[in-house]
Parts: structure tokens; C-alpha cells; sequence
């Protein structure tokens, strides 16, 4: 096992469907991974087993050779691993700043005084948060609206966001759920080149998108998913030229 | 031996009487997702319309129960109309403390208008006591059992059978599917208030001859109402039902081999040690009935 | 988030009122409502960590309350503590109770919270009230001796009165410096979208708890220091009354801010008490007032304040 993630064998039963059908891959450390697949493929439940937002009924997730399978989200994203979600989730009464913070404080180490006490180790970090997240929102375009309410910005916006605020604890590996959905051409280039970014610094990417330009574009290797079932893997020519995945999106 | 049997009998007369307060409870949450805290005082009116009605005017028992009870389904109706769909679309704290204001003002209420002293509505079967060797149990407490069974088939029945019946269970599962299909939200949830408010002054017709009666008496008993909903499963009438039997049972035996102080806190206790074995309650959150 | 001196000055000249006031006041009957209203403001404050920061109703905060206050009048009595102890005591005593509270009650529905706290403050009355050996029950623990602190004693009302004003604002400030911590900003991540939370490592039974220990400990203070001042500890002080009149000065004030909590506790309190209203109709009103005041202003005194803040600042920037 040499993935920085691996999945294996999981399914996924709900009321008697199933979601996911023995699902097994790995995900090479540095990969920009794309997971494709109809609706109701069930390519979102996997990130949220993963993730820990559900259990499977069998199977096993492993990160860096730990095994994550019934770990709690949180504890999840603080190992870091992280993930966003189809529809963009902020804390809309949060200033965009307070957003960016909020996902790196618990990322770093504090002792139990230094949560009560405003000490000097708490006040440094506070200062390299907020250094960095004013970096970040720089980088997005986004240093005007550091203050504002996050419930308060246009939707490209939130989506950027949202973005940076996975990619703010500079987590290992980042799962990103539809990143371009609904988002306009302007918009998608600029969050593909930040997605792109991000993965060429080194970080493992793996992206659930329907945008097909976007996913040739821009990935390594590419699964697709349907009904449940992992029905091929490999580079994008390869899969795109694919019948099985042709069938699954064209019809029977 | 007798006294044994004699606690059994307690036991059930007091689940019976549980259950009939706690359906409605669950009954109004599944249906209307309600924390209802001024449900004991829907007892605590009924008492009061039996004590009138019986104590002071001397109407026949059975007509003084009647009245109990349509008064108390009327009154649901109020209450629905007053307190819940006002805020029918808020949060549900908001909701649940509108429920709490409403308490307090009907028993306040009551206090100012017929005063803190504890009366008694007793019934001749409250002292007539059927004789089976050794044991003695008052007449009304089987009068409690055997009506409550009927109702709980009555209500069953309806709810399975009828076309309203149907209504509440599809709003109790899914309430935008149901809402789509034509189903009219206010008029199921007012129903359901309907239904649940005159259960609890069943209960009140029949129990509160066995006890004393003052206005806080539903404080108290709105509390162990909830515990036995949690216990069972929110919204889970069913598991209302055989809960509310089961702490009946325990509080019996409890006060009667244990201590009779520390017999209200039995189902609170339970209700505890339950959430810390099963958080989903016994019977699981199987929202219907 | 303040634009200009305005609101500053206003606490400021509130914050000198208060210390004025027995200065210019003999009246005892004032002073005594003065610090039942201090009193509560602490209470309230209390309570908002739990309601107000971080969503979770609790309906607990009379038990913890009055855990508080039989713990100062126990170990002062009993033991012989002296009064910083005592407190001190109260507010552990109190935090570390709220946790096999929380620890179930939290992990079923939102509702159970609610319910658990309940079943908890019920369980507390009557533990109270049939623990002859502890508490003496309906008889009450008498004889609690008056603070004092190094060799200062507030055995008198005005000294009492700037005591419990002290444990007030020191409540207060404590409160409002959490809210502005990256420890409030967590209780504020929890309150809005437990799972978005979790998604960025925030554990949301944590919080909660942490919300709900300090919120217990606070309250725990508040009731030590009502034992302080009537040195009688009854098992009615743990009513759930306590409850109701706090939700209504969440709801007059504006949950969530220090400020609007402490405007909704002085108007909640001071009035009633002062208008003498007989605990019955006292009720009534509370309660007639809180359904008004859920149908009719959802946001309270401080959305109120918020949105003239709000109109002012645009004023002020766009000239």
C-alpha cells in the first residue's frame, strides 16, 4: 500500500440500495485524480465515506497507511485530509477572514491555557493565520472583501472561497465536490488554475466534476463511477475513449 | 403475594395513564415536529373540567368525563390555532418556548382563578375495591385500564384506517412529499393537537379522581411524558405506548420496594441510562406511528 | 464594528450609573433590586454561552444555579471555607457536573439536549428537596455567613451591591473577550452548520460541552453569590421558573451578544420587580410577554440596536 489514500472495498448500503459496490482504488501522493460518473453514481456518498460523514458497511479507507474507516470527520480534516462540499458551505454570519481562520486554527498545535489565555504563542499564531489567509484572499481576488460576511459575496466569489478554505490549513490531500458547478467559463478557468496550483506545489487533489473540458484538462488519471460501481481508471484519453463509460453516460 | 400483584395492578394503571398522556405527546411531535411543554397543563385542564363538572356540579360521572374530554379536543384546537401555528415555520426552540410561555400562563392562570389549594374529584370506584383473595384494587384504576385499552384500539384503528388517519402518517414521514400531494399542513397538524389534547383529558377524566388536583399538577407530568417519548423513539407512538407501561411498572415497584421520595426521578434516570445506551431511543426514531 | 464614540460612551455612562447609584440611593428596597437585576444579568450572561453562542437550548441553568448555591452555603457553613473558595468550589463543583449531563444528551437529536437538561433540572429539585442529609431539604442550609474577602466584608447592602457588580463585569468582559476568541468563532462555526464544521476540523460535541461547562460554572458563581447575600439556601431556589424569566431576556435583549444580553436582563428584571406584580400574574405577563415578543420582534433589543448601528454607519460613510 503505497497511496497516500486508499480505498478499499467499500460499500455503501441505503434502505436496501446500494450506493457503493466493493469500491476499491488508490490515489498516488502528487496526483491530480478526477471521479467522474452519471448522477446518482453515488461519487459525492464516496467522498463522505471517506471523509467520515458516513460508515460504510464494509471496507476500509486508509490515509497514509492509517486507517481512518471510523474516524469522525473532524479528526479526519485535522489529519489532513479535507474536503468541500456540492453546495457551497460557508459560514455565511463569518467574515471572509474569520472563514479562512477558521479552518487553520485547528490545524495548529495549542495547549489547553493558550485556548483561554490570550498568550503569546496564541497571539503568533493568530498573527500567522491572519497573515496567511489575507495571502490567500490576495492570491482569490478576494482582499476587498476580507470583512465581509461570507453570506454577503457573489457565488463565484463563495465558490473561491470556499476553495481557499480548504486549501488554507495546506492539507496533504483535498477532495473537492464539483468545484466548477454552475460557475461561469471566466470563473472556471481561474478556480481550475488555482486547483492546478495547489496540485503542482505538491498536494494530492481529487476532484468529483461533470464538466468534462475540465477534467481532461487538468487531471492525471481519471475513475468513473457508476451505479455504484468502479467501472475503469486510467489516464483521460484512455477513459474517454472507453465503451463501458460511454454506455454509462449515453445510455444501454 | 397479593401485595405483589396488588403493585402489578398499580403498575399498569399508572402505565396506562403514562400512556395515554405520552401518545399525544408523541402523536404532536411526530406530526407537527412539536415539543409541545404545555401538555400538562392540557391534563391539568382536564382535572379542573372534571372537578367541576363532578366535584361542584354533580353532573354523572361518564358526562363529566365526556366533557373532559371534548372540552379538552376543543381546546387543542385553540391551542393550535393560538400558540403553535403562529409560529409554525420558526426553529424549533422557538417553537418549544413558545410552548413553555404557554405553560406557564395556564397555570398561572389557573392559580389566579381558582387558587393553589389541592382539591379531590373522587369517585365512588376510587374506595369500592374489587376482592380477589388477598387483593384489593379500587375499581377505578380497572376503569383506567379498560378504557384506555379501548381508546389505544380506537385510535389505532383510526389511524391506520381512516383517510385523516393516512394523512398524519404521510406528514409524519415526509412532510414536503405529502404537502405536495395536496395534503393541508394546518389542518393535519390541528387534528393531530385535536386528538392529542382530548387523549390527555381521557386521562384526566379518568386519573384525576385517583389524586389530588392543583394547577401545577402538570409540571411534573409534562416532564415524564418526554422522558417516555425520548425513551421510545421520538415521534414513535408505539414505542410511547409500551415505554410509558414500562415506567409505570418501575415507579410502581420503585416507590412500593424502594424508596417512594426519589419515585419521580425513576424516569428520568431511565431516561438517561437509555440515551447512553441506545441514543436513538428503544425503538428507534422511526418517525409514524 | 463600532463607528464612533456613541455606543462606547453609552456603556460607559451606563457602567458609571450603576456604580453611582447607592451613593445616591439609601433606599435598601433599590439597592435589592439593583442587585437581583446584577444578579441576573450574570445569570443571563451565563446562559447565553449555551443558547446564544453556540444554538444548544438548555433548560439546566436553574440546577446548576442552584448546585452553586448549595455549594457556598455547604462548604461555608459545614466546612468553614472561606468566601473565594466557596465560589470557587461553586463554579467547578457546577462546570464538571454539566458534562455527564451534556455527554448523553447531546448525542441523540438536537431535541434531546433540551429534554436531557430538563429531565437533569427536575432530577436536581428533587435530589434537593429529599436529600435530608445534604441539604436538609425543605428545611433549608441557614446560617450562611456574609463574603468576605482578606478582611473586607460585604455585610452590608451598598458593599454587597459593588461586590456582585465586580463578579458581574468581570463575567461580562470574560464573555465578551470569548466571543472575539478563535474559541468563539469555533462556538459560532458549531452554531451555524455543525457539519461544515466538522468538515474543517471542529469537533462539534467539544464546544458544546465547553459552552455548557462554563455556562453551568458561571451560573454556579451567580448562585453562590445569591447564597452570600440572603445566607439561606431553599430547595425552591432551583425552580424552573429561573428558566423562563432567562429565555425572555435572551429573546427581549438578542441572544448571541454580551450587550444585548446585559439590556435584556436589566429590562427583564428591574421592571417586573419593581412594579411588585405578584409572582402569579408576574408569570402570566412573562409569559404573554414572551409570545409577544417571539411573534413580533424575533430579533430583540440588540437587532434593534444592530440595525440603527446599521443605518448610522451608512450614514457616516457616505458622507
Amino acid at each position: 500500500m503505497n497511496g497516500v489514500l486508499e480505498v478499499e472495498r467499500i460499500t455503501k448500503r441505503f434502505f436496501g440500495l446500494t450506493v457503493l459496490d466493493d469500491v476499491s482504488f488508490g490515489v498516488k501522493p502528487g496526483e491530480l485524480l478526477s471521479i467522474i460518473g452519471p448522477n446518482g453514481s453515488g461519487k459525492t456518498t464516496l467522498f463522505n465515506v471517506i471523509s467520515g460523514f458516513l460508515r460504510a458497511e464494509r471496507g476500509r479507507v486508509r490515509f497514509h497507511d492509517t486507517d481512518i474507516t471510523t474516524w469522525p470527520p473532524h479528526a479526519i480534516a485535522r489529519r489532513g485530509l479535507v474536503r468541500t462540499f456540492q453546495d457551497v458551505r460557508l459560514f455565511a454570519g463569518l467574515s471572509a477572514l474569520d472563514n479562512l481562520r477558521l479552518a487553520v486554527q485547528q490545524h495548529q498545535e495549542e495547549d489547553l491555557l493558550g485556548r483561554f489565555v490570550w498568550s503569546p504563542k496564541v497571539r503568533r499564531m493568530e498573527r500567522e493565520a491572519t497573515h496567511r489567509a489575507t495571502a490567500l484572499l490576495e492570491e482569490f481576488g478576494l482582499f476587498e472583501q476580507r470583512h465581509m460576511r461570507a453570506g454577503l459575496l457573489s457565488y463565484g466569489q463563495r465558490k473561491l472561497l470556499e476553495f481557499a478554505m480548504a486549501i488554507m490549513p495546506e492539507p496533504e490531500v483535498v477532495l473537492l465536490d464539483e468545484p466548477a458547478a454552475a460557475v461561469n467559463p471566466t470563473m472556471i478557468n481561474t478556480l481550475t488554475e488555482h486547483i492546478v496550483a495547489y496540485n503542482s506545489a505538491g498536494h494530492t487533489v481529487v476532484l468529483i466534476e461533470h464538466n468534462m473540458g475540465v477534467v481532461m484538462d487538468i487531471s492525471h488519471r481519471v475513475l468513473v463511477l457508476d451505479s455504484g460501481r468502479l467501472i475503469a481508471q486510467g489516464p483521460p484519453e484512455q477513459v474517454r475513449e472507453n465503451p463501458l463509460v460511454l454506455e454509462a453516460y449515453f445510455g444501454r | 403475594m397479593a401485595l405483589f400483584l396488588e403493585q402489578v395492578v398499580n403498575g399498569l394503571t399508572l402505565g396506562a395513564y403514562y400512556a395515554l398522556v405520552a401518545v399525544g405527546l408523541a402523536l404532536v411531535f411526530g406530526v407537527a415536529r412539536l415539543v409541545n411543554f404545555a401538555h400538562g397543563e392540557f391534563f391539568m385542564l382536564g382535572a379542573y373540567v372534571l372537578y367541576f363538572a363532578y366535584g361542584v356540579y354533580h353532573l354523572p360521572y361518564g358526562l363529566a368525563v365526556l366533557l373532559a374530554v371534548l372540552g379538552l379536543a376543543a381546546f387543542g384546537a385553540v391551542f393550535h390555532r393560538l400558540i403553535y401555528q403562529p409560529v409554525m415555520h420558526r426553529v424549533w426552540h422557538v417553537q418549544l418556548i413558545a410552548t413553555l410561555a404557554a405553560s406557564f400562563i395556564l397555570a398561572n392562570v389557573a392559580i389566579i382563578a381558582v387558587g393553589s389549594t389541592q382539591r379531590s374529584a373522587a369517585t365512588p370506584f376510587v374506595t369500592d375495591v374489587f376482592t380477589v383473595g388477598d387483593m384489593h384494587v379500587a375499581y377505578q384504576r380497572l376503569l383506567v385500564l379498560g378504557v384506555a385499552l379501548v381508546a389505544f384500539v380506537a385510535l389505532q384503528q383510526f389511524i391506520q384506517r381512516t383517510p385523516q388517519g393516512r394523512a398524519m402518517r404521510a406528514i409524519a414521514q415526509n412532510r414536503e412529499a405529502a404537502q405536495v400531494l395536496g395534503v393541508d399542513l394546518a389542518q393535519v397538524t390541528r387534528l393531530t393537537f385535536v386528538l392529542s389534547a382530548a387523549l390527555t383529558g381521557l386521562a384526566a377524566g379518568l386519573v384525576a379522581p385517583l389524586y389530588l388536583i392543583f394547577p401545577t399538577v402538570g409540571s411534573l407530568l409534562t416532564l415524564k411524558a418526554f422522558a417516555v417519548v425520548v425513551i421510545g423513539g421520538m415521534g414513535n407512538a408505539t414505542g410511547a405506548l409500551v415505554v410509558a407501561f414500562i415506567v409505570g411498572l418501575a415507579e410502581a415497584f420503585g416507590a412500593g420496594y424502594i424508596s417512594i421520595e426519589y419515585r419521580d426521578a425513576i424516569a428520568f434516570i431511565l431516561m438517561i441510562v437509555v440515551l447512553l445506551w441506545r441514543p436513538l431511543g428503544l425503538m428507534g426514531r422511526r418517525v409514524g406511528i | 464594528m463600532s463607528l464612533g464614540r456613541a455606543p462606547v460612551l453609552l456603556q460607559l455612562g451606563l457602567l458609571v450609573l450603576l456604580v453611582l447609584v447607592p451613593q445616591v440611593i439609601q433606599l435598601s428596597y433599590l439597592l435589592d433590586v439593583l442587585i437581583v437585576t446584577v444578579m441576573y444579568v450574570g445569570l443571563a450572561l451565563s446562559y447565553d454561552l449555551i443558547v446564544g453562542h453556540v444554538g444548544s437550548l438548555s433548560l439546566a441553568q436553574p440546577a446548576f444555579y442552584g448546585i452553586g448555591a448549595y455549594a457556598v452555603a455547604l462548604l461555608s457553613t459545614r466546612v468553614g471555607w472561606p468566601t473565594v473558595a466557596c465560589l470557587a468550589a461553586a463554579a467547578i463543583i457546577a462546570g464538571l457536573l454539566a458534562l455527564p449531563v451534556g455527554i448523553p444528551s447531546f448525542r441523540l437529536s438536537q431535541y434531546s439536549f433540551a429534554i436531557g437538561t430538563l429531565g437533569f433540572a427536575t432530577v436536581a429539585q428533587l435530589v434537593a428537596q429529599n436529600w435530608i442529609d445534604l441539604t436538609d431539604g425543605p428545611m433549608c442550609v441557614t446560617g450562611v455567613p456574609k463574603a468576605s474577602i482578606g478582611g473586607l466584608s460585604f455585610a452590608t447592602l451598598p458593599s454587597f451591591y459593588y461586590f456582585v457588580l465586580a463578579v458581574v463585569i468581570g463575567i461580562f468582559l470574560f464573555t465578551r473577550r470569548l466571543v472575539g476568541s478563535r474559541i468563539g468563532r469555533s462556538f459560532a462555526a458549531v452554531h451555524e452548520n455543525e457539519l461544515l464544521a466538522s468538515a474543517v476540523g471542529v469537533s462539534p460535541l467539544k464546544y458544546k460541552l465547553l459552552a455548557f461547562s462554563l455556562s453551568a460554572a458561571l451560573a454556579g458563581v451567580i448562585g453562590g453569590m445569591y447564597a452570600y447575600y440572603v445566607n439561606v439556601v431553599c430547595p425552591t431556589e432551583l425552580s424552573l421558573f429561573i428558566t423562563l424569566n432567562l429565555l425572555v431576556i435572551l429573546f427581549i435583549g438578542g441572544a448571541g451578544s454580551p450587550r444585548g444580553v446585559v439590556l435584556g436582563a436589566i429590562a427583564g428584571t428591574s421592571l417586573p420587580e419593581l412594579l411588585r406584580l405578584a409572582s402569579s400574574w408576574r408569570l402570566v405577563l412573562f409569559g404573554v410577554a414572551l409570545l409577544v415578543i417571539i411573534n413580533f420582534f424575533p430579533d430583540g433589543l440588540e437587532g434593534g440596536l444592530r440595525r440603527i448601528e446599521r443605518r448610522l454607519a451608512r450614514r457616516s460613510t457616505s458622507a
